[in-house]
């Protein structure tokens, strides 16, 4: 018996009661591309390390009203979904502008999602898309709102005897209509200076319901609420694309990043929605 | 002790490491398998690519023991005795190769593109290398040389 140990649980029954034994010494490492950068960079000793590799969470399933993502799908695959493709192609956009072919390999959604790093782009993709997901224990699972998951940087609603199993997108009531922009220094290999994800129904010029998120704004990937609210229900046109631009930008909180001022991130929120949703207004109404 | 077992270039290895080793450590400082680089540590900069199960990844962020029962392959697995592969022939003629630094990953990340697209744009090529940093700058060459490359291979299979 040594002081340090790696498993590789081969059900999540078994992964649940290693959490449960191990709890916050417990390290779970699936594709590596958030915790082995730690690691190396010295900020994350390992004690223990639970490996998720032989767990079978790597399904992409449809039932007949939601998408089902294993946590340890990699961003490659769910890239290439056809599933995704046709039902949350969104999600397949935003994955496919993670990091860099050999990254997106590794990389898995619910990494993406458990890291809770601001500008993660799967993240922001399933915020729009109002992803839940589904949190296990010994003690039984409950399924969370992406957007009630995040607390902070780095931190999230998850107990440490808790694994996240799946991300579960409602397909019912589909958006018929998607937007994704990156913005970053170059186009490969980049962290984002600000994402902005634009998830809507449009029935003629009616939008039914809108969902906008933005990544790299704040603390956490951002969804912009109010906005979406006020273009739910209603005729798009220009005041009222003025109105959702204007609360989607004063949701970013007034905090300098490193990469870019929380002006400069305003103004490219400002910029690119009106981008996303001038040409969905009615004939006539465009905005100038 | 922590151990794995996996193979490299074909052949079978059984190595102890520690939790935090990485496959790059294992590669270089226990097998003496040189040709991936350590530029970044942070899988930024690509020159530690090499190829798991045929899928171009970053061996300074895997985790060694996450490679257990697995194959890798590394420059040193792609030429035959006394023939080159069509790639390195191609970096050869092309110039793609200018200090070297860069040039096992890029060759490992235009495998892994050519093994899925044999007849890849430019563009495709582009972003298959798009993990891979050239600080020469010389992305003018290497792109030729997988273009060159994915053509002698089509030619090869249309004999």
């Amino acid at each position: 018996m040594t002081s340090t140990e790696f498993f590789r649980p081969t059900s999540t029954e078994e992964a649940c009661s290693l959490l449960a034994r191990y709890g916050s010494d417990a390290s779970i490492l699936a594709g590596g591309t958030d915790l082995m950068v730690a690691v190396n960079q010295g900020q994350r000793p390992l004690a223990v390390v639970i490996h998720l590799g032989s767990l079978g969470l790597d399904s992409i399933q449809a039932t007949g009203t939601e998408l089902i993502l294993g946590a340890a799908a990699t961003h490659t695959e769910i890239a290439r979904s056809a599933l995704v493709r046709e039902e949350a192609p969104l999600l397949a956009e935003a994955v496919r502008s993670i990091g860099s072919p050999a990254i997106r390999n590794m990389g898995t959604i619910g990494g993406n999602i458990a890291n809770a790093s601001p500008a993660a782009d799967g993240s922001v993709a399933l915020l729009a898309l109002r992803a839940r997901v589904r949190l296990i224990s010994t003690r039984g699972e409950r399924v969370v709102d992406l957007e009630d998951f995040f607390t902070g940087t780095g931190e999230t609603v998850l107990r440490p005897d808790e694994l996240l199993q799946e991300v579960i997108l409602p397909i019912h009531d589909l958006a018929n209509q998607w937007r994704w922009h990156k913005l970053g220094q170059r186009n490969g290999s980049v962290c984002a200076v600000i994402s902005v994800a634009l998830a809507l129904r449009m029935e003629a010029d009616v939008c039914r319901h809108a969902r906008i998120a933005m990544g790299t704004v704040a603390t956490t990937p951002l969804l912009a609420s109010r906005a979406g609210e006020i273009l739910s229900g209603h005729r798009l046109d220009e005041p009222l694309v003025e109105k959702a631009v204007a609360a989607a930008s004063k949701s970013i909180p007034e905090r300098d990043g490193a990469r870019a001022s929380a002006w400069y991130r305003r103004r490219i929120c400002e910029v690119t929605l009106r981008r996303f949703l001038t040409p969905l207004c009615a004939p006539g109404n465009e905005v100038a | 002790m922590p151990w794995l077992e996996f193979e490299v270039n074909g052949q079978g290895h059984r190595v102890e490491v520690e939790l935090s080793t990485t496959l790059l450590e294992v590669l270089r400082e226990q097998l003496q398998i040189t040709s991936p680089k350590n530029g970044c540590s942070g899988g930024d900069c690509g020159t530690c690519s090499v190829l798991l199960d045929g899928m171009l990844v970053k061996a300074c962020i895997t985790n060694a023991l996450a490679v257990h029962g697995r194959k890798v392959q590394t420059v040193e697995g792609l030429a035959r005795p006394g023939e080159l592969h069509p790639l390195q022939e191609a970096f050869h003629a092309h110039y793609g190769a200018q200090c070297g630094f860069c040039t096992p990953g890029m060759i490992l990340a235009a495998k892994a593109l050519l093994d899925e697209n044999p007849q890849p744009t430019r563009e495709e090529v582009q972003e298959a290398v798009s993990g891979n940093l050239c600080r020469c700058t010389g992305y003018v060459k290497i792109i030729d040389s997988v273009m060159a490359a994915a053509s002698a291979l089509g030619d090869r299979e249309s004999l």
